[in-house]
């Protein structure tokens, strides 16, 4: 039998997240390397039998979907019994999530389930020697990178952020979708009780960080927050979105979502510019994939010069308004 | 309601010190001498919020932790910040633990201290992420050890008679929910504001009880899930990753350096009509 | 003979008030300094910390511990805020004469609201004829049917304005052989008659209000009085010596630690001729001779607090470590500015502030002369050859 790596298609608004798309994409890069492995998919959710063609259109052969209403929203109980029942039949090698907010919980929950490993917010997926799965994690923020294999147990569990693996469509393929009854995995012995009421979306201000090609980024040596704003002008005229560090976010002058870095996101834009960034290698791990990097800080021994392509020893109240400025004319 | 409230806490290399992390070139293992322990952040709203629900009634409130002996410092913050007794599991036989091996011994550590007390838990608590490893996915396997439902990145927890409102995010807004107990929570940052511990917490925490226990005192535990041998991961190579590039310095005036920029901006491609 | 070490417990009181003046104090301190104000809501959040009560046994409402613990909150606080180590240090003055001569009923009544934090306190004994001329004070109390009648000004009285409790000292007589007999009350806020007059404007310490407090016929009853009547002598100078000049010291101790942790980020930060300043030799000379004046006043400090919790008599020691760690200050703060070259003198950095609240804090409690006088005397009598 041909190994299978196993995605689960996260929905989030009725529609496949992303990161799962950008997940089907690194399968189909790790699948011959494993000998032509099959690519496969779960999908959990209401009337998202649709969504399986999108699957197909990223790599997907064969889809697993659980279509019920009691699906419709996300809860971490039902959803890892329905997906740790599906593991345990099928026997995927290998098993992706999303490390998204509810991905990052329901994918270690089925791994306990199936009593395997998961390594936690992936910075890239390898096929090793052995033909098993090397998920490279950093830590301590991100000045270290380990390799966390999975080799005695099964399926290799990992999750990814958004952001790190790009998506791009496959050829169009034929895919199987095969619907599982919810009365496969009903709980046997439910102890509390956790109902989901409502998702509240808050919309953004600003693009988000995650779809834009240019990134100006905020960092601790900004000043004021009349600084932040000229760097949400300077972002908008370059077409970008504006984005900060840790110190920033602690200002409140932005949402979360804003922020780069091991806790925050993980971003490659085409372009970043930096002001007064220093350089936190959490911080560092997350845009050290932008295609060319400006940065503005006016100590000339900072760490992000080191990371930079392009280097400005200056005070940022120097040429934040003038760059700014040069834009509009 | 006297709620009984656990807290699964842990301490962390402290960030402030990641600069002096580094990697024995030979052993291949991370050197972190120098590096002093802190509580783990999230960990203290976790025990914050388990301190909020056992005020107002009577109730109880366990501190647990599965660390080598330095642990027990942590412990005792937690006894003086209000938590009633505190329990360290530490032991050879757990050390090498990754999550599910970790939320395992956990999992083995409450039902004992439950067992002992003749009263489960109704909540457990743990912080959404350690500021180390970051794994993020301790609470919500403990969850499934002990079959409860459970919700991770909490930051928002109501009781109205009995029944609890909780709030959870999501990248862009989200999501809420109605729990009964028992339930396993992985509570975020924005949950709470951690009291401060008080020289009268201090003065208390010396009659409170710190146990520590070892393998012996788990006998219903099975090691095939315990410890390095019961964990599914296992550490691969390290390395220190090279992102170094070339750095290429602009000077000159304000608006010399400015112009430079906008060159590099226009080559990149990226900026649409600039 | 052990080395000294603070207790576990000790510690974790250490890190606890670290934790709390990294987060409430530090980021607003420049802030108080600059608008001459004391932080009331930071201040009664100390009281929730434990630091207002620290030496109060638990039943009165306090944690019990003693004046190592005390010294260890000031200087946590002051390491950020000295002006505000200041306030808290000056309501121990109030606090610590009502728990050592208190009647129960005193004590009962305001020792809990003084250690919660719900009210401040103060004392007052220095008059505009000077501080140190503690027998001259010409405020009066005077007996008048069957009740006290308080007459004078009381200047230079840190927490003038904003304490609840005020414990002072006045002349209620002389004895046989013409001497003044002081004696102390407790007088509180709204008192008829008493209120704070003239607010200084201070150099430094200004997260602390000091000032004049006024006694115009202030009529209070027996149950006022504090201590025995011409009790108030030794009273306000126990307070002043033991107390008072230990918590000077703690401040200062503060303010070094602030130069020693300022001196290095900067000697680290600051760039010269391709690498930070602190592989310079001359730099390194001056920060040898912070730790050095650091870890002399810490020594000096807790030692003398030691022996205020062993009970045993401490004045002496007490006056040494204040005169060493109030004079160290001033010469670190200067040090670090040194160090510092043009940022020094930038108010940005806090470096300023360290030392006008050091050469601030030299009067308070008695001045370098007046504390060589008081070890002089003390040597003199212990020491002999």
């Amino acid at each position: 039998m041909s190994p299978k790596i196993w995605v689960h298609a996260e929905i989030f608004d009725g529609t496949v997240s992303e990161v799962s798309l950008e997940l089907l994409t690194k399968a189909r890069e790790l699948a011959p390397v494993l000998g032509g492995a099959a690519i496969e998919a779960t999908l959990l959710g209401s009337a998202i039998e649709s969504e399986a063609a999108r699957l197909a259109g990223y790599g997907a052969s064969r889809v697993y979907a659980a279509d019920a209403s009691e699906l419709e929203m996300y809860s971490p109980r039902p959803y890892a019994l329905a997906l740790s029942y599906l593991a345990a039949l099928h026997k995927p090698d290998i098993y992706l999530f999303g490390a998204t907010s509810t991905g990052s919980s329901l994918g270690p929950a089925v791994a306990a389930r199936l009593k395997t490993g998961m390594a936690a917010h992936c910075v890239d997926l390898r096929i090793n020697g052995d033909k098993k799965l090397a998920a490279l994690v950093p830590s301590f923020g991100g000045r270290v990178i380990g390799e966390i294999l999975c080799p005695g147990s099964s399926p290799q569990m990992a999750s990814v952020k958004p952001g790190i693996f790009k998506a791009s469509e496959a050829a169009a393929g034929r895919v199987t979708v095969e619907r599982v009854p919810p009365e496969a995995w009903a709980d046997a012995n439910p102890k509390g009780s956790l109902k989901p009421l409502a998702i509240v979306k808050h919309p953004p201000r600003g693009m988000p960080i995650a779809e834009a090609q240019v990134i100006v980024c905020a960092g601790s040596g900004i000043g004021g927050e009349e600084n932040w704003r000229l760097i949400e002008r300077l972002a908008e005229s370059l077409g970008g979105a504006a984005a900060c560090t840790r110190p920033v976010l602690d200002e409140g002058w932005c949402e979360e979502g804003r922020m780069i870095g091991t806790s925050g996101r993980s971003v490659r834009p085409k372009l970043y510019i930096g002001f007064g960034v220093s350089g936190a290698t959490h911080h560092v791990c997350g845009m050290n994939e932008a295609g060319v990097i400006i940065n503005v800080n006016r100590d000339e021994a900072t760490p992000i010069f080191e990371v930079s392509d392009i280097s400005v020893e200056a005070d940022v109240n120097a040429i934040l308004p003038r760059l700014y400025e040069a834009l509009r004319r | 309601m006297a709620y009984r409230v656990a807290v699964c806490v842990k301490p962390v290399p402290d960030p402030n010190y990641y600069g002096h992390v580094g990697i024995d070139p030979v052993k291949k293992t991370i050197t972190r001498a120098g590096v002093p322990n802190i509580f783990n952040p999230a960990d203290k709203n976790a025990l914050e919020a388990a301190l909020r629900l056992r005020e107002p009634g009577s109730g109880y409130a366990a501190a647990i932790s599965m660390s080598p002996p330095e642990g027990a410092e942590i412990l005792r913050e937690a006894l003086a910040m209000g938590a009633d007794e505190a329990y360290l599991l530490c032991d050879r036989a757990f050390a090498g633990a990754d999550t599910l091996a970790t939320s395992y011994a956990l999992c083995q550590g409450l039902r004992k201290i439950e067992s002992e007390k003749g009263l489960p838990f109704d909540f457990i608590f743990c912080g959404a992420e350690s500021a180390d490893g970051a794994t993020a996915q301790v609470s919500s396997q403990l969850g499934e050890w002990f079959g409860y439902p459970q919700l991770w990145n909490v930051f928002s927890l109501e009781e109205r008679g009995g029944v609890f409102m909780l709030k959870t995010k999501l990248e862009n807004g989200c999501m809420e929910w109605e729990a009964k107990p028992p339930m396993v929570l992985g509570v975020a940052r924005e949950l709470n504001k951690p009291r401060f511990i008080s020289a009268m917490g201090v003065v208390k925490s010396r009659k409170k009880p710190l146990v520590t226990w070892g393998r012996s005192d788990l006998p219903g535990a099975d090691d095939g899930y315990l410890g390095l041998a019961g964990s599914p991961t296992k550490a691969g190579d390290i390395f220190t990753p090279d992102i170094r590039r070339e750095g290429r310095r602009l000077s000159g005036s304000p608006d010399e350096i400015v112009a430079g920029m906008l060159s590099v901006i226009r080559a990149s491609g990226a900026a649409a009509g600039v | 003979m052990h080395f000294f070490e603070f207790t576990e417990e000790q510690n974790m009181l250490r890190k606890a008030a670290r934790e709390f003046a990294e987060t409430e104090v530090a980021p607003r301190a420049a802030e108080w300094d600059e608008r001459d104000e004391c932080p009331l809501d930071v201040f009664k959040k100390l009281g929730e910390l434990g630091a207002n009560g620290v030496f109060v046994p638990e039943k009165y409402g306090g944690p019990g511990l003693g004046h190592v613990e005390r010294a260890i909150f000031i200087e946590e606080i002051s390491r950020h805020s000295a002006g505000l180590g200041m306030a808290l240090m000056t309501h121990h003055l109030g606090v610590y004469p009502i728990l050592r001569s208190g009647s129960e009923e005193q004590k009962e009544k305001y020792l809990p609201d003084l250690c919660s934090g719900e009210r401040f306190a103060g004392l007052a004994i220095t008059e505009p004829g000077g501080g140190s001329d503690f027998m001259g004070q010409k405020a009066t109390g005077e007996r008048r049917d069957g009740k006290w009648v308080l007459n004078g000004r009381k200047c230079f009285i840190t927490n003038s304005h904003i304490a609840d409790v005020t414990v002072a000292t006045v002349k209620t007589g002389v004895d046989d052989k013409g001497r003044s007999k002081l004696s102390a009350f407790i007088v509180e806020k709204g008192a008829p008659g008493f209120a704070p007059g003239r607010k200084e404007h201070k150099l430094g310490l200004r997260a602390s209000v000091t000032g004049d407090v006024v006694f115009n016929e202030t009529t209070l009853d027996d149950k006022a009085l504090l201590g025995p009547e011409g009790g108030g002598a030794r009273l306000g100078m126990e307070g002043v010596s033991e107390v008072g000049r230990a918590g000077m010291s703690a401040i200062c101790v503060g303010i070094l630690r602030g130069c020693l942790e300022e001196a290095i980020k900067f000697a680290n930060e600051r760039i010269l001729y391709g690498k930070p300043i602190a592989k310079i030799q001359a730099i390194q000379f001056e920060i040898a001779k912070i730790r050095t004046d650091y870890e002399a006043a810490r020594l000096l400090t807790y030692y003398a607090a030691g022996l205020k919790d062993a009970g045993k008599p401490c004045a002496t020691e007490v006056a040494t470590a204040k005169y060493f760690a109030t004079e160290a200050s001033v010469r670190s703060a200067k040090s670090t500015m040194d160090l510092m070259g043009g940022y020094g003198i930038i108010n940005e950095y806090p470096v300023g502030r360290f030392l006008r609240d050091a050469l601030t804090s030299i009067p308070s409690g008695g001045t370098s002369h007046i504390m060589q006088v008081v070890m002089a005397n003390g040597t003199l009598n212990d020491f002999h050859a």
